[in-house]
């Protein structure tokens, strides 16, 4: 089986430092791959670097085998990565369908096929009832499942969430686990950047460790949790890896 | 040889008096994050007031800079209450729409008032200083000196200053400044009032160097964003080094390149730095990164 | 602050007030009053007040295209204006093509033009971008009043004032009436189509979060570039019919900073963003200056831009949304939002 995202000997600087220095990853199709690291390891330049936002200054990164790096965010867009943002990002003078709508334009050319494919993810994410409100009316939890939705109706072969739990209450981030873990069945591959780790924890199907910039472990999330490498690069936050 | 150090000697010193009309600009920039379009207006008003002087009462500009100067940040208080203030809390087009107004009342209130007439004072010291076959307008070394005096002058309040330390803060984070103790709103009206205060010491200085008529701050405002960009958006030395870039720059071109392109030279110049470098000469946050999003 | 109703998901009633991609009744009354204003044959000096309360209806729906719809505050419009006016004054004056060809060339230019902006400004955004947009304008009227083999310089070009129809020159007010009518039309069902279609929802995607747009397979850059030609041609139709109404045109009138300013000042007004807006604007504030300008003659110069400055100062800290916005309030009292 080829590798849906193949993350090849990637760096990046800015100026003098080195965000990600030679990382190397790959995402199956099916996977739900959790991207963990402490504060400023390099998670969100990784991240970025996939989704177009920055450019690798060495290294390759292939999607279903094509080479992709340095192209620009909305051509990745195209091939069928989505995104989310960690600070919510909507078109705040938009409803909140419209909103949605914008994405599924990726999938739907008419306005009113577009609507159609923004109502179905607005009910799977459980926003059905704000549809007519503005999105400059929402709370952080429900921005938080807008982006989700926006993701989605691009009917992504791959979406990158990142930190979609920050800000949730406790059951809305029982509810959201469920539905990430959902996905994979659904053919959509997953690569979840997070830092509340309970959930990831029970989740993903395989880890990514990252710190100061390097890869430091990969693996499943019980074999991880006794990793020394990564109990250390923790430990200074003080988390319970369980 | 010799004509080209007279130049580059004559741009360094016109370019320092930029700088300083640019200070107040990022100043302003800096610690209240709006841009305050009516910039070259409020620097036209304190150049037909220094005229005014000079003209009515005979006072030359240097000397009229002891009234300007506080009537300048009387009138940026006043303004700030009337119009900056309640545009801060609304959507970030509001402040550039009623700035923007602002900017072209002031120029037809200024038509109106003075005709499109170009307005002189005579020179005041009518000679310049000679070092070999090197001239230099002693308006423009007196221009150069304040600048520079000024500079230290301000970088001095900023680092010992509480008022420069309670600025500093709230360009940090104005919220915690603000949980601090820090009266954020008054450090505001300051800011933008003490900005408008440099514009007018500004203005006296260039009442001797150009004339004044009533669009004149659109050129001015222009080369005053260049250097801002340039130097880095908030940063007052970079304001300097960036003023005496643009200085040095008009300075070669007038003379090496056809000088009907002079009448073109800010708005060529703009562009150019827009285009190749809207993130400074050292590529800090700048041009291409502040947006109207958020 | 586009205060239009977002459309409600209703079955599609036509709705009584403006509503964001639907034609309402109102706008249907508007457009029949101003017909009926067109044929009742009023005085001549009240029908230059009429048809460029039209014009200018126009050129604020061009306007507000890049500024409302894509977030593109220019205020270099005037450029556009004066290629479009120029280009078509050109062809008919010295080539002899008939303006009503002259018209869509100009508008070509003027798309040229602003496509050339788009791409000055790639990088830039707010204040930036908007100075870009000014002394690009500049740099426009500084070349005109220099290239005077092709402009006439600072004295300008005439076009022959003997009414012919292949010349588009009219004897009767009301022909030029009906003229600038059809034109205002025409640009808000394009703007009323823009707002209905995909592109118009890129626009705003571009306007209300860049970030966002590009995640969602929106290219920005192109999406901006696409808005200021379009605008930007439109604008320059405007100038044409304006050249062809004037019959005169100079560099220092047709580009300059205070025309570029009413462009920007009227969607301002009337409502930012949305198509209704624009069109009040122009109807409440052309009036407006054209009798101040009669009254004042040209004892006082400069001061119908003072009022016109002030009036926008304390509309924009009062009533950031425009007439538009409260109209929209004033119909919607009691319906949630």
């Amino acid at each position: 089986m080829s590798a849906l995202l193949e993350v090849r000997h990637v760096s990046r600087s800015f100026r003098t430092t080195l965000a990600v220095d030679d990382a190397s990853f790959e995402v199956q199709p099916g996977e739900l791959l959790g991207l963990i690291g402490p504060n400023g390891a390099g998670k969100s330049t990784l991240f970025n670097l996939v989704a177009g936002v920055i450019a690798p200054s060495s290294g390759q990164i292939l999607f279903d085998g094509k080479p992709i790096q340095g192209w620009k965010s909305h051509d990745i867009a195209r091939v069928g990565v989505a995104r989310t943002f960690q600070i919510p990002k909507p078109y705040r003078q938009l409803s909140v369908i419209e909103n949605v709508m914008l994405s599924a334009f990726l999938r739907e050319k008419s306005i009113a096929g577009a609507r159609r494919l923004a109502e179905a993810t607005l009910a799977d994410v459980g926003l059905d009832a704000y549809g007519g409100s503005p999105a400059s009316s929402l709370t952080v939890g429900l921005l938080k499942r807008l982006e989700v939705a926006r993701a989605l109706a691009m009917r992504p072969k791959l979406v990158l969430f990142d930190e979609i739990m920050a800000g949730l209450t406790p059951t809305e981030v029982g509810a959201m686990t469920k539905f990430v873990a959902g996905l994979p069945a659904r053919g959509i591959t997953v690569i979840w950047v997070e830092h509340v780790l309970y959930a990831i924890m029970k989740t993903a199907t395989r880890m990514v460790v990252v710190n100061r910039g390097k890869k430091i472990a990969e693996g499943t999330p019980t074999e991880l949790a006794r990793h020394p490498e990564v109990v250390k690069a923790y430990l200074g936050e003080e988390m319970d890896l369980a | 040889m010799s004509t080209l150090i007279q130049l580059i000697l004559s741009g360094i010193l016109v370019g320092s008096v930029y700088a300083l009309m640019s200070i107040g600009l990022t100043l302003i920039f800096g610690v209240l994050r709006i841009v305050n379009f009516a910039h070259g207006e409020f620097l036209m008003i304190a150049m037909y007031g220094a005229w005014a002087f000079t003209h009515l009462f005979g006072l030359n500009p240097y000397i009229a800079a002891v009234a300007i100067v506080p009537a300048m940040f009387l009138f940026g208080a006043v303004v700030y209450w009337l119009v900056i203030n309640p545009a801060l809390d609304k959507p970030h087009l509001v402040v550039v729409f009623a700035t923007m107004a602002l900017s072209i009342f002031l120029q037809n209130a200024a038509l109106m008032a003075m005709t499109a007439d170009l307005r002189d004072i005579p020179p005041i010291f009518n000679r310049s200083i000679v070092i070999g076959s090197i001239h230099l307008k002693v308006e423009l070394l007196l221009g150069f000196a304040i600048t520079l005096l000024c500079t230290f002058a301000l970088q001095w309040m900023i680092r010992k200053t509480y008022l420069g330390k309670a600025i500093r803060a709230t360009v940090q984070d104005g919220e915690a400044a603000m949980l601090m103790g820090i009266p954020v709103p008054r450090i505001f009206l300051i800011t933008f009032a003490g900005g408008s205060a440099l514009v007018g010491l500004a203005a006296c200085v260039m009442v001797p160097l150009f004339s004044v008529f009533p669009s004149v701050g659109l050129n001015f405002v222009l080369i005053a964003f260049v250097i801002v960009v340039l130097g880095g958006m908030g940063s007052i030395e970079g304001a300097l080094i960036g003023g005496i870039c643009v200085g040095v720059v008009q300075s070669l071109s007038s003379y090496y390149v056809a000088p009907a392109f002079g009448q073109m030279f800010f708005f060529i110049l703009f562009l150019l730095v827009m285009i190749f470098r809207p993130n400074g000469l050292l590529g800090q946050q700048g041009a291409a990164t502040i947006g109207m999003n958020e | 602050m586009s205060a239009e109703t977002i459309p409600s998901l209703s079955p599609r009633r036509m709705a009584w007030f403006p509503t964001r991609g639907r034609i309402s009744w109102f706008e249907i009354a508007l457009l029949l009053i101003a017909c009926a204003l067109v044929v009742s044959g009023m005085a001549s000096s009240l029908q230059d007040v009429l048809l460029l309360s039209f014009l200018f209806g126009g050129l604020a729906l061009a306007w507000n295209i890049a500024g409302g719809y894509a977030g593109l505050i220019s205020f270099g419009h005037s450029a556009f204006f004066g290629v479009g006016a120029y280009a078509s004054t050109i062809l008919s004056t010295r080539y002899g093509i008939t303006p009503w060809i002259g018209i869509w060339i100009g508008a070509l230019i003027a798309a040229m033009f602003g496509a050339v902006l788009a791409l000055i400004c790639a990088r830039l955004r707010g204040p930036f971008f908007i100075l870009s947009t000014l002394a690009f304008a500049e740099v426009v009227r500084i070349g005109a009043l220099n290239w005077s083999s092709l402009t006439g310089g600072a004295e300008g070009l005439s076009i022959m004032p003997a009414p012919s129809l292949i010349g588009m020159v009219f004897a009767s007010k009301a022909a030029y009436a009906a003229l600038m009518l059809f034109y205002l039309v025409a640009v808000f069902a394009i703007t009323k189509g823009l707002e209905a279609s995909r592109f118009g929802y890129y626009l705003f995607a571009i306007r209300d979060n860049e970030d966002a747009a590009g995640a969602a397979g929106v290219n920005p850059l192109l999406g901006r570039t696409a808005a200021l030609a379009l605008s930007a041609a439109l604008t320059g139709i405007g100038g044409s019919l304006f050249a062809q109404y004037f019959l005169y045109l100079d560099p220092t009138y047709v580009i300059s900073p205070e025309l570029s300013f009413q462009f920007a000042l009227l969607p301002a007004v009337g409502g930012l963003g949305t198509a209704i807006g624009p069109v009040l604007g122009s109807f409440l504030i052309t009036p407006l200056s054209e009798l101040l300008r009669s009254y004042l003659g040209s004892s006082a110069v400069g001061l119908h831009l003072v009022i016109y400055s002030f009036g926008l100062i304390v509309v924009m800290l009062y009533f950031p949304a425009g007439l538009a916005g409260a109209l929209d309030k004033l119909t919607r009292r009691g319906r949630p939002r």
